[in-house]
């Protein structure tokens, strides 16, 4: 009797079509290479492999963006702020929440519908927080990095976890993190790490998504016998940092993997480290069947200022001099934004679009003529553009089709770089340094120091010194077509769609949605709580839904 | 009987491992002294060393804030008992950027004795002028209608109760005489100048894209909308007028004495 009954509910449940958590699944990989081909899905981090993070969505536009209000927000309850991109597969929102943990949520509702929570240890070592950007999705699992440098792959209709393997032990060093979303190619999971101010030695992973086997390993630093080892003066290679944190993208014409780097460390002192640092401050251009290097392309040489190249790579054919290029877009930390062959890694362009003080300009091979005097001194250097968080971060920009517009929404920041003395690592990082050294000793042998760079970059003057502005720049020329500026430097990214609009949201919470062809702001909603992160639209129930983290809500929107 | 017992063993080391706080991360409960170990002189020393490694990349070279807190000000969100901020440095901060550091409790310890050095300036210098004399200046020059020391005096300016343990002789001084050259966030002012031509001159609350919030000199909370906005000016940052003119020098020095006498409770 009980049976019957149980499965006449199921029935009912089904004919009403309310089977919520298994609609649109399972979400095979000839999907994500068609993920442009669902517009009210949103499948991935950036949510097609070319990383536009374009919405061909077109119900919300210009002309009634103004009626845009509220449908409902999702309460996260933590301290911690969302920097997480969500995932929607037909209806269904699959989000993560600091620190790592999974919720699945109606999209049409923000209506919770299962949660996942992923135990980290008390001390874990972001440097930034206790975030995470998002997850990957392959059939009918989801995937996420944690804090203590694990994977984690859970049942997407269930919130059950499938498996879970170690990418690295989070104690080694200064201590490890994994706070990026990993991406899906083919079969294969391909996860990054942080660590890039605690002496790490940094590396790119793709693991087998139905068993979690790590399948191959990238070092960003060339190990001894390997090309370009000798871009690391003595032994600096070992803890030189070079960490992967954000997300990368594919190109499946050429099958190429890019994925960008961090800084070398330490970070602003460069006694111990002479050379180009190879492949710090660098996209990678991969070979994602067997994590082989086709080429890469170094953005700043030996940096000394955080300029982390961990930008999403935006994959996009443009003119360039008259021709058709095959090309990548970067808009990076630096202050420059680039414009490269992804097929070869040749070095097209580059053109400033923030204020930068360092670079005069670039050879024919892309190597930058850097400017002397901007180097971290001892008393500290206030004569440098742009400042430690840079132009562009992690944040993601959007390439719209339609304007033929890289949108940015970039930093000008003034700050001051000093350099510190670091204590060089004379010795090999031991392999067990879970416990707390007690000495000084200890700490400054093995697993060593996990001293934060050893610098000092500070904001000077009031505050309102520094501001944000949302660019479109023309992807073949460089050139800045339009600016809208705002209060502060931004931590959020945005999304262009096909309502020809742009959203994205300030650091003092204001979400707004521009004009992308002029940059007007034509809508605006305060959230008060501050963005750190980019905005996704889809549809729910068929209608365009917008939705952004702020603070620790996610705030979603759409029209009647 | 072999397997038994290397069960046994590995099941007591699970739970020592468990209990040892080295391995959980988790601080000991009552292992650690209420009272600093390592606060020499030539332990705040190295301490400083260690803050120039560990956290001037937030908390500024001489610990004057920037990304992290102002950590010159005395004043601790988390706490400011030494085993408040040996926890701070050992665990983070959550909800904010301040990781948790693997370095050794020892050199946790300095780095306490650092930053309370940092914030405890006026302990350990002698004021040279006379406090009662500055005290009558205090009053005089109506200090009080703009700062509070206990239950006396108004919210306009920064609080003064013990100021004379967290801040120096030096900055003592400079407020008085350039109260521009270093402004509390929380004490920025500035003057909003209306389209109406109407100048609203207060301190600066919050901001964003469309709006400023402010307290103005009367006290008045205002919000106002930038859409009716001339024209914000930030070139005045403090409230407070120069005292370099309105002073003579000892009248500087005894004023100086007086705020320095001011460690606030016991």
């Amino acid at each position: 009797m009980r049976i019957r009954c149980v499965l006449a509910s199921a029935a009912v449940l089904a004919a009403l079509g309310w089977n919520l958590s298994g609609q649109g699944l399972p979400v095979s990989y000839e999907r994500l290479l068609k993920a442009a081909d669902e517009p009210g899905n949103w499948l991935m981090h950036s949510h097609t492999y070319n990383s536009w993070r374009f919405s061909s969505l077109n119900q919300i536009t210009t002309a009634n963006v103004k009626n845009l209000h509220m449908k409902w927000l999702f309460q996260g309850r933590h301290i911690e702020k969302f920097e997480t991109t969500p995932l929607v597969v037909n209806g269904v929102m699959y989000l993560t929440r600091p620190e790592n943990a999974i919720y699945a949520l109606d999209a049409a509702t923000g209506r919770q519908m299962w949660m996942y929570e992923y135990r980290n240890p008390p001390r874990t070592f972001n440097c930034c927080g206790k975030v995470n950007r998002g997850l990957a999705i392959l059939g009918n699992t989801l995937f996420m990095n944690t804090l203590d440098m694990h994977v984690v792959a859970v049942d997407a209709r269930s919130g059950h976890e499938i498996w879970k393997t170690q990418i690295y032990d989070y104690n080694e060093a200064g201590g490890y993190a994994a706070p990026g979303a990993p991406l899906v190619v083919k079969d294969k999971l391909i996860v990054g790490m942080a660590g890039g101010e605690r002496g790490v030695s940094g590396f790119l992973d793709a693991y087998d998504t139905k068993t979690g086997q790590r399948l191959w390993r990238f070092h960003t630093i060339p190990q001894p016998g390997e090309p370009n080892v000798g871009t690391w003066a003595g032994d600096s290679w070992k803890t030189g940092g070079v960490t992967t944190w954000n997300n990368g993208s594919y190109d499946p014409e050429t099958n190429t993997l890019f994925w960008g780097t961090s800084n070398p460390w330490p970070d602003y002192n460069d006694d111990f480290r002479a050379g180009d640092n190879l492949y710090s401050c660098s996209v990678l251009a991969l070979d994602p069947d067997t994590g082989k290097l086709k080429w890469f392309y170094q953005f700043t040489p030996h940096d000394l200022h955080d300029w982390d190249s961990t930008q999403i790579p935006i994959l996009l054919d443009t003119q360039f001099r008259g021709e058709n290029r095959k090309a990548l877009a970067w808009a990076n930390r630096n202050g420059f934004y680039y414009l490269l062959d992804r097929t070869t890694g040749k070095f097209l362009t580059a053109k400033a679009f923030v204020k930068q003080t360092w670079a005069k300009g670039f050879d024919d091979n892309g190597r930058p003529e850097v400017i002397p005097g901007n180097e971290p001194t001892p008393e500290g250097n206030d004569r440098v553009w742009p400042g430690v968080d840079g132009g562009a971060n992690w944040m993601s920009h959007s390439y719209s089709p339609l304007t033929r517009l890289l949108y940015v929404f970039a930093r000008e920041e003034h700050r001051t770089f000093s350099k510190n003395a670091v204590p060089h690592p004379t010795t090999e990082v031991t392999a067990n340094s879970a416990a707390e050294p007690t000495t000084v000793a200890q700490a400054n042998a093995g697993a060593y120091d996990p001293a934060i760079g050893g610098a000092i970059t500070r904001a000077v003057g009031a505050p309102e010194e520094s501001w944000g502005k949302v660019i479109a720049i023309d992807p073949g020329t460089g050139d800045i077509k339009w600016e809208h500026r705002v209060l502060t430097p931004p931590w959020g990214g945005v999304m262009a769609t096909a309502g020809n609009l742009v959203f994205g949201g300030t650091l003092e919470g204001m979400i707004f949605a521009l004009n992308a062809t002029t940059g007007e702001r034509l809508w605006t909603f305060s959230s008060n709580g501050p963005v750190f992160a980019s905005p996704i639209s889809y549809t729910a129930n068929g209608k365009q839904l917008v939705s952004i983290p702020a603070g620790d809500l996610i705030v979603t929107f759409g029209l009647d | 009987m072999r397997a038994r017992f290397s069960l046994l063993i590995l099941l007591l080391g699970v739970a020592q491992a468990q209990r040892n706080p080295a391995l959980t991360g988790e601080p000991a409960p009552g292992a650690r002294p209420e009272v600093n170990p390592f606060s020499t002189e030539a332990d705040i020393l190295q301490g400083g060393a260690l803050f120039q490694t560990h956290c001037s990349y937030c908390h500024g070279v001489r610990g004057e804030g920037g990304r992290g807190a102002d950590l010159t000000a005395g004043e601790y969100r988390m706490g400011g008992s030494e085993p408040d901020l040996f926890k701070t440095i050992r665990m983070g901060v959550p909800g904010s950027e301040m990781p948790s550091f693997r370095i050794s409790d020892e050199e946790v310890w300095k780095l306490v004795a650092y930053v309370k050095r940092l914030g405890s300036q006026g302990l350990f210098e002698k004021a040279p002028g006379d406090a009662s004399v500055g005290k009558a200046l205090y009053g005089k020059n109506g200090c009080a209608a703009c700062h509070r020391i206990g239950d006396q005096g108004t919210d306009l300016g920064p609080a003064l109760t013990d100021v004379g343990r967290r801040r120096g002789l030096v900055f003592l001084e400079e407020s008085l005489v350039k109260p521009d050259a270093v402004v509390a966030n929380a004490f920025r002012a500035v003057q909003v100048v209306l389209k109406s031509g109407q100048t609203i001159t207060g301190l600066r609350l919050n901001e964003d894209d469309l709006s400023v919030q402010l307290r103005d000199v009367g006290g008045n909370l205002r919000s106002i909308l930038k859409e009716n906005v001339r024209e914000i000016r930030r070139d005045k940052p403090s409230l407070m007028p120069s005292y370099e003119a309105r002073l003579n020098k000892t009248e500087l020095v005894d004023l100086v004495a007086y705020l320095n006498s001011l460690k606030g409770e016991p």
